[in-house]
């Protein structure tokens, strides 16, 4: 392949991936994490505020990173920010990482990284949580800029690679807690990968395979301590810098130690998100209704193809030639990652779709080296055209796929990325109050209860961030005197309560927060008369 | 006399518009700053919960008396509906006597407001009607009016037994019932012993989604001799 040819098709990817990432990234409502995250930022953004929080939030990266993205849009007060601005950061970091596939030069051809990139660009489970305020996308993202940076100190022995490889490894702690897994995982596989070559080599210390000279010389020479050093203390630095929130928050470091904690023992009770071992493979082999119980008959989703060329690109990494560029012992190594992480993210009963993009990561490298393996079957012209063409209707069904689960089912409980998403119906309610507040003489000051618990609050605050006064509680009972707001929102469960308090001096509507879970509107009579006058609520 | 009063007009007039800077300029006073509860973060919520809908609004519906002699009405009438092309199902679903939950026991009708119109054969005292909209998910339909007439176009001698939809969104007034969440139970709507012939239920989507949906319809009512 010729240098402009792979330079004009990898901008095509580039582009792809940005399309996909980019466009309209107001269109599905937030989801109570991604609210969450947006009022956590809203501190830092208004007050520089940030204190991380060992319980219920990752780390502290995305915040961080968001400041830039919401500067460089003008804003400065939550209430200002849109949901654009903040998805923006996860969609470039997203489109981002195929830039990084061009620093596995040399341990995969260029047909591999090609192919990886395309796939990335199109890939409905990267695209739809590049478009997802949280951390997950950033910590593949710094999850390839370790492996990365890791793969070229070892073929330069540069000791500024050593200190990338370790500010990538800093930010990927700093991302989130379970990024250990990854580190054993990359352990793991760098152990695996030796042990093969050591199991492959004469006495003599020669390896059989052709390209040997990574191994063979990173074990001639290993790292030097300095560069080890530099490695450490480039990780440990930016971990503390964004734990102690640039040394405002010294407690920070040790919480984070504690959040690893939470999260193993979050791993071991899952509640509610206990799913079996297969789950995130059905997500990607195939899904109709999501597994979802109450959602009838809907398209099938499928990535099986990346998985098919997955397993040929796992099966290639034990052969002799990887192309005049690449190396069998990098993909190994890819390979051997995965395989753990795999392993270990299915043992762990806690799932949420998200989490499988750390192996996903992997397969869509092997994927990449199972194209380039497709491609070697034959030195003809005709028949690698042939072949090639043969792959376009997978990359096809991936890209329909991803516009599919990004624009059209973005929220629909069937597509097999959407977990616990808030209800477009529920932007109906947002719509309503914001209609009530321009009818109402206080307008945006008008005074609104919510009653819900905590699960059933998100994503009100960030859908409410610029009316003056709201308050929250988790009970009616709690709440006291309810009947001095104009509007007052109330769970299911606290409807009976609520409606009892508030009797008939108030209309009351439903929405759908989620699937299953309504709550209830109520607005004092005569704003919702008012604004009625102003034209139907929905 | 003018005089006088012009003095106390331009008096009352001066403290009217000094008040209020009276009270704003006053040192030992300012604004009550009321902190209201910030809300709480949690991690994750549930996904989608199991097919077995929990009573989510408490207790199960009381005891509804009839007459002696009250019959199911109903059962197996034509049904006609404004969506002829059914997305889901038939219209014959919301008079077979079947209320499961599960797919293939409901008739889905398209976005935007929808009827169904149930013809009982002749014109009879009307007691109870319970509809069943979808209760394999805790959802609220729409703008939900029930009406009764003995004209199949409904368009004389009306009666509305059921309407919440508060802003007209239906175009049909105005209606002061509350919405409320669909169970197993099914939902009573009580005509008072109305006599029509022709039963309407209208519905314009719900909290899941766009698109209008009934596993059935029962309507009781002392036969006509």
């Amino acid at each position: 392949m010729t240098n402009k040819a792979f330079r004009g098709l990898f901008i095509c990817a580039v582009l792809g991936a940005l399309l996909f990432r980019v466009v309209r990234l107001d269109v599905r409502p937030m989801h109570h994490d991604e609210a969450n995250q947006a009022v956590k930022f809203g501190d830092l953004l208004e007050r520089g505020e940030y204190r991380f929080d060992p319980n219920d939030h990752h780390g502290p990266s995305l915040y961080y990173l968001t400041l830039p993205a919401a500067r460089a849009a003008g804003e400065r007060t939550l209430a200002g920010l849109d949901e654009t601005t903040l998805r923006l950061v996860p969609a470039l970091f997203g489109a981002g990482l195929l830039f990084l596939f061009l620093l596995f030069a040399g341990g995969l051809s260029r047909e591999t990284v090609l192919a990886a990139a395309a796939l990335t660009a199109v890939s409905p489970a990267m695209t739809y949580y590049s478009r997802f305020y949280i951390q997950e996308i950033l910590l593949v993202f710094f999850l390839a800029a370790l492996i990365a940076a890791g793969w070229r100190y070892a073929r330069t022995r540069s000791g500024w690679w050593a200190l990338a490889a370790g500010v990538s490894a800093g930010l990927m702690y700093a991302t989130k807690e379970t990024s250990v897994i990854l580190f054993a995982g990359l352990a793991a596989a760098l152990g695996l990968a030796l042990l093969m070559d050591s199991l492959g080599k004469r006495r003599d210390g020669v390896v059989r395979d052709g390209d040997a000279w990574v191994w063979r010389e990173a074990r001639a020479r290993p790292p030097r301590a300095f560069h080890v050093a530099l490695f450490l203390i480039a990780g440990a630095v930016t971990a503390v810098l964004f734990f102690t929130s640039f040394f405002q928050n010294p407690q920070g470091l040790a919480d984070s130690v504690r959040a690893i904690a939470a999260s193993f023992s979050r791993a071991g009770n899952p509640g509610f998100h206990a799913h079996p071992w297969y789950y995130y493979f059905q997500i990607l082999a195939y899904s109709k209704s999501a597994g979802n119980p109450v959602v009838a008959d809907g398209p099938v989703w499928s990535e099986a193809f990346l998985l098919f060329l997955a397993v040929a690109g796992g099966i290639a990494a034990f052969g002799h030639d990887a192309g005049k560029d690449g190396s069998p012992r990098f993909v190994r190594f890819v390979l051997f990652f995965t395989i753990v992480i795999a392993a270990v993210y299915s043992f762990i009963p806690y799932k949420t779709p998200w989490n499988v993009l750390p192996f996903y990561f992997g397969l869509v490298v092997l994927a990449g080296n199972g194209v380039g393996l497709l491609l070697r079957i034959s030195r003809f012209r005709l028949v690698k055209i042939l072949i090639l063409a043969a792959l376009v209707p997978g990359f096809v069904t991936l890209a329909v796929q991803s516009y599919r689960a990004n624009f059209v089912d973005h929220s629909d409980p069937a597509n097999p990325y959407v977990y616990a998403q808030t209800s477009p119906d529920f932007l109906k309610l947002v719509a309503a109050v914001e209609k009530i507040a321009a009818a109402s003489p206080e307008k945006k000051d008008l005074l609104i209860k919510v009653i819900a618990p905590p699960d059933e609050t998100w994503p009100l605050p960030w859908y409410l961030r610029s009316f003056g006064r709201v308050g929250y509680w988790t009970s009616a009972e709690a709440a006291g005197k309810i009947g001095d707001a104009a509007v007052v929102i109330a769970s299911a469960a606290n409807l009976e309560k609520t409606t009892a308090a508030l009797g008939d001096g108030y209309t009351s509507n439903f929405y759908g927060l989620r699937p299953e879970v309504v709550i209830s509107l109520f607005v004092r009579r005569d704003l919702s008369d008012r604004s009625i006058g102003a034209g139907p609520r929905r | 006399m003018k005089k006088a009063l012009i003095g106390i007009s331009a008096a009352v007039l001066g403290l009217a518009l000094l008040a209020p800077a009276a009270i704003a300029q006053d040192p030992g006073k300012e604004v009550l700053k009321i902190s209201l509860p910030k809300p709480m973060f949690v991690g994750t919520p549930k996904n989608i919960r199991t097919a077995n809908l929990e009573m989510i609004t408490g207790k199960p519906r009381g005891p509804f008396m009839v007459p002696v002699g009250t019959a199911l009405l109903s059962a197996g009438k034509p049904v006609a509906a404004s969506d002829k092309e059914p997305v889901i199902g038939e219209v014959a679903f919301v008079t077979d006597g079947k209320k499961s939950g599960e797919d293939g026991y409901y008739v889905e009708l398209g976005p935007m407001l929808q009827w169904v119109q149930i013809d009982l054969g002749k014109s009879q005292e009307l007691l109870a009607i319970v509809a069943w909209h979808y209760h394999s998910q805790a959802r609220v339909y729409r703008d939900v009016v029930v009406q009764v007439s003995d004209d199949k176009d409904f368009i004389g001698a009306v009666t509305t037994i059921f309407n919440n939809d508060h802003d007209n969104t239906a175009g049909l007034g105005a209606g002061k019932d509350k919405e409320y969440i669909e169970t197993f139970d099914g939902k009573l709507f009580d005509p008072k012993g109305v006599k029509a012939r022709y039963v309407r239920l209208y519905s314009g989507g719900n909290t899941s989604n766009d698109m209008n949906h009934y596993v059935e319809v029962e309507v009781y009512g002392l036969p006509a001799k």
